[in-house]
């Protein structure tokens, strides 16, 4: 099922504005006068909870200081290893997905047939076997083909885990991407694509100023549902080598034997980042579904 | 005579096993109106959608602007001198009003931005919604929505016009406005083929109407002849079906 088909179609700006005749709804400039109900300016309750959890970790870090301080310090490059790795990834999956989709839409047979080979292939492993794919099989793969090619660059390929945990996270996530921008672009009515077709645009130009722009706007959402996804399965490539934040929490537990304040404040570290990027992400909608762009 | 703009030569189009054009032939002369009717299903938007390769026929001759449409390698060049104008409107629903009439203008005829600002302008002063031009679609009314949407078609100097039922999503009230737009264009000069059962414009405006029902051509001629003596048995049913409403 398509997470799609909870959104409106084309919510398009303006969408609250009432019909003629239909009572009408205080408009921002006129609750804007009342004291306190101004909604441009009020913050999103629920930033409470990012700015609670922030709080209880830095009173654990300041009063508990033993471990958590400790812990804290241990596992702060594996912080910045997670964000970095999301934010990386991200990207590309957002490339990959934007490719995917016009090729799972595309007429052409050849160029349909390979992306939704790509995406039944991918969505049907799980993410885990393939990170372990990418880091352990994947660089023989490449050794073999190079020693049977002579190219001694390829035969002499060492594994780069970081590098391989950011191919296996992009393919994956690329896969469920494309499904998301294929059936974002599949709720623009068709319509669309007809009049601009009819004013002279070709299909890309089309699709880069018609579609696409409508298209975005409805799959923020669940875009946006797929990059915290995507943060909290970047805990997974801590079993191929990479030095996350789960594999440092693991590693300082190996040492001090104190799983309950070790996951404990893993957990809550990972919390913050999921909760300030659905904060941002909810911010981002409310001004892409309001006004213009 | 001169060439006609549009040459529709026995052409046939089908959905599986919908046979929506079953040999049509129509010649249109620059400055014709010509006004399409005929049942539900009779192929009257297939027709149009055929004019500018929305739809591709199967047989049969097209040449549009003196383009042969079967094969044309630039389908574009085609579609930029027809302006085509749908019953839903279809306009951009992320764009203001007049990003909506300016678009197309850069993207496809590469006016410069401010060039296209101003014939944008005025061609809103035209169809009467100068005052509208930083607006959404959604906050227009139906007529407001259409209006903009022929002002769109027009902002690209199409020498054809395509209506495919205009005015028939729109509230009694705003049909006229719509109308009057059309009549105005069509005391121009401007060449256009419009599908409509709003009879009064084609007695208004049409030089010839055309009755299609399955697929084919059952009769035409001027709009009064066409609609006081039908020569057709068909054309009278249908006709006096039309105008009970
Ligand atoms: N994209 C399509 N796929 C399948 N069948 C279609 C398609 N477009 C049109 N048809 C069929 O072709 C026939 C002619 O349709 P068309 O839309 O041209 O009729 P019309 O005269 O415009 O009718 P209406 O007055 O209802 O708009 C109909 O039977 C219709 O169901
Ligand atoms: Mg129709």
């Amino acid at each position: 099922m398509s997470p799609l088909g909870l959104f409106k179609k084309t919510g398009g700006p303006g969408a609250r504005r009432p019909a003629p005749g239909e009572d009408p709804v205080p408009t921002r400039e006129e609750l804007g006068r009342v004291p306190g109900a101004d909604l441009g300016y009020r913050l999103d309750p629920w930033w409470w909870l990012v700015v609670a959890i922030t709080g209880l970790v830095i009173a654990l870090i300041v009063w508990r200081a033993d471990p958590f301080l400790d812990i804290f310090l241990f596992v702060r490059d594996g912080v910045v290893v997670t964000i970095v790795l999301t934010l990386s990834s991200f990207g590309l999956i957002l490339i990959v997905g934007l490719l995917g989709g016009l090729g799972r839409i595309a007429r052409n047979p050849v160029v349909h047939f390979v992306a939704s080979l790509y995406v039944e292939i991918v969505r049907g492993i799980p993410l885990l076997v393939q990170l372990i794919w990418w880091y352990f099989a994947a660089p023989v793969v490449i050794q073999a083909v190079g020693t049977a090619l002579h190219i001694s660059a390829l035969a002499e390929y060492r594994a780069n885990a970081i590098l391989l945990a950011i191919i296996g996270l992009v393919v994956c996530y690329g896969a469920y991407m494309s499904e998301i921008f294929r059936a974002g672009i599949l709720s623009i009515h068709r319509g669309q694509m007809e009049a601009a077709r009819s004013l002279g645009m070709n299909y890309f130009q089309a699709m880069r100023y018609v579609i696409l722009p409508q298209a975005m706007r409805v799959v923020l959402p669940p875009v946006g549902n797929e990059f915290i996804m995507l943060m909290k399965d970047t805990s997974l490539v801590s079993v191929v080598a990479v030095a996350d934040l789960t594999r440092r929490g693991r590693e300082f537990m190996a040492v001090h034997f104190n799983p309950i304040e070790v996951w404990t404040l893993v957990a809550l570290l990972y919390l913050i980042m999921t909760l300030f990027s659905a904060r941002f992400i909810a911010w981002l909608e409310k001004r892409r579904g309001v006004g213009s762009s | 005579m001169a060439e006609p703009i549009i040459h529709i030569e026995n052409i046939h189009k089908s959905f599986g096993h919908i046979h929506a054009l079953r040999g049509v032939s129509l010649d249109v002369e620059v400055g014709e109106v010509v006004v399409i009717f005929g049942p539900s299903g009779s192929g009257k938007s297939t027709l149009l959608r055929c004019i500018n390769h929305l739809e591709v026929h199967e047989s049969g001759l097209l040449v549009v602007h003196g383009i042969h449409l079967k094969g044309a390698r630039d389908i574009n060049a085609v579609r930029r001198e027809v302006g085509m104008v749908f019953q839903s409107f279809n306009l951009f629903g992320h764009l203001t009003v007049m990003d909506n009439l300016t678009l197309a203008q850069w993207v496809v005829r590469k006016r410069p931005k401010a060039e296209a600002r101003e014939t944008a302008l005025a061609l809103l002063a035209k169809v009467g919604i100068s005052e509208k031009a930083d607006c959404y679609p959604s906050e227009l009314s139906g007529g407001q929505q259409q209006r903009v949407a022929i002002a769109r078609a027009l902002a690209m100097n199409p020498s054809i016009m395509l209506f495919d039922e205009p005015t028939s999503a729109l509230d009694p009230e705003m049909i006229k406005e719509v109308l009057d737009v059309m009549q105005t264009l069509a005391r121009e000069g401007k060449t256009m083929v419009v599908v409509s059962h709003e009879m009064g414009f084609a007695r208004a405006a049409a030089s010839r109407c055309i009755f299609m029902d399955e697929g084919q051509i059952v009769e035409e001629g001027p709009p009064d002849r066409l609609f006081s003596a039908p020569e057709k048995e068909r054309t009278r049913t249908f006709l006096s079906k039309v105008l009970q409403l």
